[in-house]
């Protein structure tokens, strides 16, 4: 297994799951974990909230849940999730502050792919 | 040839996940969003599950499901809602319009990859059932016409004519029922029971065979009293068919018998047996009466030399042969021609 999926596992990223999900690819898990640097890139949630538009908060936050949780990258899988649930529970403050504490960690992993 | 697998997701990395497990026993087919899911399904046959994501930019997956209940595909097509939503309203949404199962993300690959070739196997085994089970219905019901026709055609040979006058009548009552139901939304009939009207308007003569050859073939006039036996042919078909009822289903035989018994009923209230008046006569019995007219005047019989087209049209309009529905008669100018071309031909 590579340094980066090693280092990924340290972060709490189910590596194993989410390649037995891809019949155990390990290049095509490596891939996709590239495509989900594009989906963080593409799915600014926290712009949305600056700029009050909770519904495309919410459907982001859902995009990066449902790419999260297949990859099982687990501490932002269940971030969005109490994101999603909170926001559709019209809790956006609540919403936010999880958001706020799920940055850093996504910061991080996002850093040990992009290397 | 593989099966073709839908997979519906407006992330790319979802639907990657998804093809890489099912891409050794299925082609499989991509869709970004609902149009390109409903395109797809519109356009490619043999198509044996989808996997559709709920939540997606421009038409959502409900919306789909919406579509293929429209178009019926849905009941042919087993549809897995793969989703990160977690809203059980919208799954139950989603079953209620037809979804097979809902699997949500992140799932596990091997028990999806079961549980989709399991309802896909049932698919095939049902839609393989209901295909035999058509081709069975058609044939059944191929057999029953023709053993009809075959009854029907035994009776006209005993007239001393051939088969020919009962399929003129089927062509005509045909031809004149649509021209009908078209023209008149209060006689309006589903083509299906069209069909059938035309397969019992084979029998409507079937009496005729409890009709002495004496008074049936007499080449001459017949006697107030001959005439009175003749008449009967209406009543005693029906105790023909009475005896034979499951020959047919049931529709048709209802349509046999009213049509058998009422086919020379006259609008005015003049006619036989029953002496019925106006729309009391079903309307497939007053089609096959001038049917059974305008057929007679333009044939032979042992009686009479055939009259041509015109004459008989002008005898059936002054009324000779009775008293008919201004509107039958109307839609018997408006079809006449198309159905004198189909003869022809």
């Amino acid at each position: 297994m590579s340094d980066m999926l090693s280092e990924l596992k340290d972060l709490g990223v189910n590596v194993e799951e989410g390649m037995k999900r891809l019949m155990n690819n390990e290049a095509l898990y490596v891939k996709m974990l590239g495509k989900f640097l594009d989906a963080v890139g593409n799915s600014n949630v926290m712009a949305c909230f600056e700029s009050g538009d909770l519904d495309a908060a919410v459907s982001k936050a859902h995009n990066l849940k449902g790419v999260t949780g297949n990859l099982s990258i687990t501490p932002l899988y269940k971030g969005y999730t109490d994101v999603v649930a909170l926001l559709r529970a019209e809790k956006p403050d609540e919403a936010r502050q999880v958001l706020e504490d799920l940055l850093p960690v996504q910061e991080k992993i996002v850093e040990c792919i992009k290397k | 040839m593989k099966d073709k697998l839908l997979i519906v997701d407006d992330m790319e990395i979802n639907r990657v996940i998804l093809a890489e497990g099912f891409k050794d026993h299925y082609e499989i087919l991509e869709a970004e969003d609902g149009y390109q899911a409903v395109d797809i399904l519109g356009s490619v046959t043999g198509i044996a599950a989808v996997l559709l994501d709920l939540i997606m930019p421009k038409m959502d997956g409900l919306e789909v499901l919406r579509r293929m209940n429209k178009d019926g595909s849905i009941v042919h097509t087993p549809v897995f809602i793969i989703t990160a939503a977690d809203s059980e309203e919208l799954l139950l949404q989603a079953f209620n319009l037809g979804a097979v199962d809902v699997v949500s993300k992140p799932f596990m690959m091997e028990f999806l990859k079961c549980r989709v070739g399991n309802v896909v196997e049932l698919y095939r085994h049902r839609n393989d059932l209901e295909q035999i089970v058509n081709e069975q219905v058609e044939r059944l019901s191929n057999l029953n016409k023709s053993m009809v026709e075959t009854l029907a055609t035994l009776i006209e040979f005993r007239d001393c004519e051939s088969g020919e006058h009962v399929k003129r009548i089927c062509g005509l009552t045909g031809v004149l029922m649509t021209k009908v139901s078209e023209m008149y939304p209060e006689y309006r009939l589903p083509k299906a029971e069209i069909d059938k009207i035309v397969t019992s308007s084979v029998l409507h003569d079937v009496g005729k065979i409890s009709i002495p050859d004496s008074i049936l073939n007499k080449p001459g006039r017949l006697t107030k009293e001959e005439y009175e036996i003749m008449k009967l042919h209406t009543i005693k078909g029906c105790e023909i068919l009475t005896q034979i009822p499951n020959v047919m289903d049931e529709a048709t035989y209802n349509y046999s018998y009213d049509i058998c018994r009422h086919h020379h009923e006259r609008y005015d209230g003049k006619g036989y047996p029953d002496g019925l008046v106006g729309d009391e006569i079903s309307i497939w019995a007053q089609v096959v009466s001038v049917a059974d007219v305008y057929d007679a005047l333009t044939s032979p019989r042992v009686y009479k030399k055939a009259f041509d087209h015109e004459t008989a049209v002008k005898m059936i309009y002054n009324g000779e042969c009775g008293t008919f529905n201004p509107k039958v008669l109307e839609a018997f100018t408006a079809c006449i021609d198309q159905y004198r071309e189909q003869i022809k031909r």
